[in-house]
Formats: C-alpha cells, structure tokens, sequence
C-alpha cells in the first residue's frame, strides 16, 4: 500500500458520520462460555442496533450420552447418571427415575417411603425455584435476593447432605427403596425449614414485586403467550405463567399427591415477571406439602419387601452367606427387569421429567430415553427473544431456568 | 403396576375409557396394546398413515389430544417389534383430560416419516435429535441438522452398532450460524 493510499484512508475516515456506521446484519455469538449463559449454552444472534433480530441456538456442549449409557449400564449403576441431568434439583431425577422402573417391575414402594420420597421432591423443587429466582436476579444486578435465597438453599443442601452424604450429586434412592432412611435430626431440621423459610420469601417479596426496576426489567419480556406455549410444548412454572392450568401433581397424581392440599399457581402474560411470580407461589406451596408430609409420615420399613430388588443390610451380609450372596448378586449382575415399556413422568421444578424404558429383559435397559424439559424450553427460547434486547435475553435466559446437564444429556 | 398409579382410581378410569374410545374410533385394523401402566400405545400402518392418524386424533373432540409431549425412537435390530429397522414414538398427551396415547411407527433405513412441525412447532428439535441418533430423515423438515452432536460427526450414536467407546473429536467450533436462515455477508 502506497503513501497515497493511506493519505486516501484517513481522509475518508474523517468523512463519516455516524448512519454510516448502521449495519442492520451485525452477528454476535454469546457463549458457550459466557457467564450469563447458565451453563455451556451458545446463542447465535443476528442484531439490529441492540435488538435481536434473528437467533439460533446451538447445543449439545455439555453431550455426555447418558442415553448410550443407560443401555450400557445397569438399572442400579444408572442412578448416578440421573443425578448429572438436572444437577440443581437431583433428587427428583433419583426419585422420577426409579419410579419408572418400579412401574416397569410392578412394585409399589411403601408408605413411609413414598411420603419420604414426597418431601424430598418438594425439597428439591424449593432449591431449584431458588436458584432459578436468585441467579435470575443476580443477571439483573440484584444481589440482595442472592444472599438472602442461598442461605436457604445452604440450609436445604445440608440437610440433603446428611441424609446421603452427597450436596449435589446424591443418589440418595434405589429401585424399592432409598439408600438410607431419614436421620434422627432430619425432621426437626426439616420442622424449623419449613417454619423459617416462608420469612425469606416474604422478604425478597418486598425487595421484588413492586420494586420499579425489577418491574421494568421483567414485565413483557420473554413472553410466550398461551398458544406458543402449547405449540412448544413447553412444561412446567413457564407454561403456568403462560396461564395453562397444567400440573402433573394434581392432573396426573403419583404417590399420594391427591391426598395432599397445594395449589396450583397460574400466571396471565408469559413473561419473565409471571414465571418469577408462579415459582415464588410454588415455593409456598411446597412448603405447605412438606408440612402436610411430616404431619402424615409414617413409621416402618423404608424398604419394600421383595426380594427382586430389596439389598440387604449390611450386617447381614457380613454375617450370612446367602444375603452376601444375594447381594453380590444384585450389584455384580444386576436387577432383573421383565420385557416391556413404561413411560412415567413427574412434574420436576422445571416441568415434566419423564422417562421412557424399553426393557428386553435382563439387567440393562434397551432403550432409556430422558424426556427433559430443558430442551422443549431452549427450543421456544429461541423463537421468544427475537425482537428483544440483548439484556432482555439474558432476563429471559434467567427465567426458563436452562440446565445444561439435562439440555443436553 | 406400581403404587404410583394404582391410588388414582378415577384416574386410571378416564385412562381405561380414553383407550376404549381409541379402540372403537382408531384401530381400523392398526395393533392396539398397553404398557406396563396400561397406557394405550396404537401402532400405526405406513410412514403416511401416522401423520393422517394424529391429524384426526387431534380433531378428536372428546380425546382432546393436543400437545405433544415427545418423540424418540428405538433401535430395533434384533426385530422384536415388526420386521422395521427402527420404531418412532410419538407421545401425545390432552392438557384437559390428561390422558398419553404413545403412537409407535415401524421405519426402515430408507424410509422417510413425515415431520409433525406442521401441526406442533415443538417437534422441531426432537426430530432433529431423532435424526441426529437414529438417521431418520423426517420428510418435510424445515431444518433438519445434527443437534446434540457436533454438525462434522458421523454415524449416528443410539443404533445398536455404534460402539461405546467410539470418539470423533474435532480441532474448531461449529462456525456461527443462524438455523435455516442464511447468515448475511457482513461488509
């Protein structure tokens, strides 16, 4: 490039004012490691000024074929798995999982398991609303509501930690039964949660729901309306704050959900401050069914009594021959599951978690397929935020509570 | 049946009478059988035949079938279900009487089922994860790429042949792109 050259560029430069500068097709990748991103997840966007005009999602980042794996494994060695979809609330998955294949074998798990079972679901689904509400919050700039939601969230996740041992990753039931059986401590603890923790949602009530910026930052953005709800087939608090009275617990009860009284929060508009609101209802009423499961848990055996699926306790097995057998047995070779199909689903925090097992027969499944409701969300996510603003999809990224491990599998 | 389902008795009776209406109005000489939890599951004839058949089921005003829950499949190579390589499933569901009916579809290789996008936006996505897995092609697909698996890969990891330990691993990311849109030449 010649002196003349450069001379002709800088003049050119000094000419240009700033329409010269609009550019309707400018490209802009957020992620797959962005902060904002909840997890590996990648949006391509096409931008006009700061508005999104185009947007493609790109997933499979966080790929680690669990499905593969679920035919690979053993309906035991598969448990572990399920903690890794949706890591913020592994319990439920524990807890859908095994339920599924309990109805594949036909068994019915006990009372006092069942209501055990109950309470950890709604325990799981409380830390779930709280991260999603917290961290929603905390993209917007509200760091209050953070510290005051963890603390809970810490709460819940020590008391999770003593009854299995694990925070995040528990593994906490098996198929008939639960690893261990409640501690002593858990219902006291679980007593004073349950007591304390509606003060912590009537607080971030306070600092919230009429605070003008928050207002602003959420009302009318991210919005589904009730058809685009329906035709996304999305699930879950999004699809009530869409306003389609759906919940798998009331319209399809499993365990003893119809003996227990909650109600079922709906929103109207679909935005990010209808989805907020519903999970702050939600969290009140689990709150309301754990009550209503420590009033009503029974005693007796965690464990069912069939010798298909039932391990033995450990003394046994280190005293006699046959149970250590049996044992041996059932982790060595596996449960034996009779040909057939199941699909079972549970209203988990984000929306219904289903699983789907063909068995052939045998140890391992020939087909194990996680409906999760992630992927149906994610896939809406990317027809709702075009003609958004950027940060107005990061709000909307917030809302629908996007969990890499269970988008992805 | 485990004690998840057999509490709700006046659930499983609206089931029972979701299956005997199926029965009655849909069979037309397609295979009518239930799963372990007695949820019907309808086979349907020909790749043509499933999607004239959830047409008219979601027409069905007492069935009420109108949201879609799922799509996957199986590999059914050792030909347990039907002389077909693969089954699809569709799982559908009624958001006001709440009852599933899973419609089952035996494939071969070569042949090419017709994609639900038309009827429900969601099935987008699960039909690309389909095709993604299995190798199904869904005839009508507005954007049938790879999804969970890089876009280079080949193979398709949910057949049964495909190994367990196979990897493919790739030096770059997948180049920005905007779905079934073109990206606009940005000068």
């Amino acid at each position: 490039m010649g002196k003349d050259d450069i001379n002709h560029l800088e003049i050119s430069a000094e000419k240009k004012n700033l329409s010269d500068f609009y550019n309707p097709n400018v490209l802009i990748n957020i992620g797959p490691a962005h902060p904002a991103m909840h997890g590996t997840l990648r949006v391509m966007c096409r931008l006009n000024g700061e508005t999104i005009e185009d947007a493609a999602c790109e997933i499979g980042y966080l790929h680690r074929a669990i499905e593969k794996l679920g035919e690979d494994k053993t309906y035991h060695q598969w448990i572990v798995y399920t903690d890794r979809l949706n890591y913020c609330s592994a319990l439920n998955n524990n807890i859908a999982y095994c339920m599924t294949v309990e109805n594949l074998m036909g068994i019915s798990v006990t009372e006092r398991c069942m209501w055990v079972r109950m309470m950890l679901m709604e325990l799981s689904r409380i830390i779930d609303h709280i991260i999603c509400v917290a961290i929603n919050a905390l993209d917007m700039g509200a760091m209050t509501v953070f510290w005051l939601m963890y603390h809970w969230r810490e709460e819940a996740y020590t008391m999770i930690e003593s009854l299995c041992g694990m925070r995040l990753t528990t593994t906490a039931t098996r198929v008939g039964g639960m690893a261990y059986d409640l501690p002593d401590d858990f219902i006291p603890r679980m007593k004073k949660f349950v007591k304390e923790f509606p003060s912590c949602l009537t607080e971030v009530h306070g600092l919230l729901t009429g605070n003008r910026i928050w207002i602003d930052r959420t009302k009318g953005v991210g919005k589904l309306s009730r058809e685009e709800a329906l035709k996304f087939s999305i699930t879950g608090p999004c699809l009530r704050a869409s306003g389609v009275d759906l919940d798998l617990r009331r319209d399809r009860p499993y365990y003893a959900y119809n003996e227990v009284k909650f109600d079922v929060a709906i929103g109207t508009h679909g935005d990010v401050f209808d989805r907020y609101l519903v999970r702050m209802e939600e969290m009140r009423q689990s709150v309301r069914i754990i009550e209503q499961c420590i009033d009503r848990l029974p005693g007796g055996s965690i464990w069912v009594d069939d010798p298909r699926v039932r391990i033995p306790d450990k003394i046994d097995v280190y005293t006699k021959m046959e149970v250590l057998i049996h044992h041996f047995k059932i982790f060595m070779e596996g449960i034996n599951v009779p040909p057939g199909e199941v699909y079972n689903a549970v209203e988990g925090p984000n929306g219904e978690l289903g699983f789907y097992i063909v068995s052939r027969g045998g140890p391992k499944a020939w087909r194990m397929r996680v409906k999760s409701p992630s992927f149906m969300l994610f896939q809406s996510f990317e027809h709702s935020v075009v003609g958004d603003k950027i940060p107005d999809a990061i709000a909307a990224l917030g809302s629908i509570n996007i969990i890499a491990g269970e988008l992805d599998r | 049946m485990g004690n998840a389902i057999a509490k709700n008795a006046e659930f499983v009776q609206r089931q029972v009478l979701a299956t005997a209406r199926i029965q009655e109005k849909y069979c037309e000489g397609r295979e009518l059988t239930v799963d372990a939890v007695a949820e019907p599951i309808l086979w349907a004839r020909s790749v043509t035949d499933a999607f004239e058949l959830v047409q008219r089921l979601r027409a069905d005003d007492v069935l009420k079938l109108d949201y879609l829950t799922d799509i996957t499949a199986y590999d059914n190579v050792d030909g347990k279900d039907g002389p077909k390589r693969f089954v699809v499933i569709y799982q559908i569901f009624s958001t006001t009487t709440h009852v599933r009916l899973r419609i089952k579809l035996g494939v071969d290789l070569q042949e090419e089922p017709m994609s639900w996008t038309s009827l429900w936006d969601g099935a987008n996505w699960l039909e690309r994860e389909v095709f993604d897995m299995f190798g199904i092609k869904f005839k009508g697909h507005p954007n049938l790429r790879r999804i969970l698996m890089d876009e280079r890969f080949t193979g398709h990891p949910l057949r049964k042949e495909y190994p367990l330990k196979q990897r493919e691993q790739f030096p770059d990311n997948v180049p920005l792109h905007l779905g079934a849109h073109p990206v606009p030449s940005n000068t």
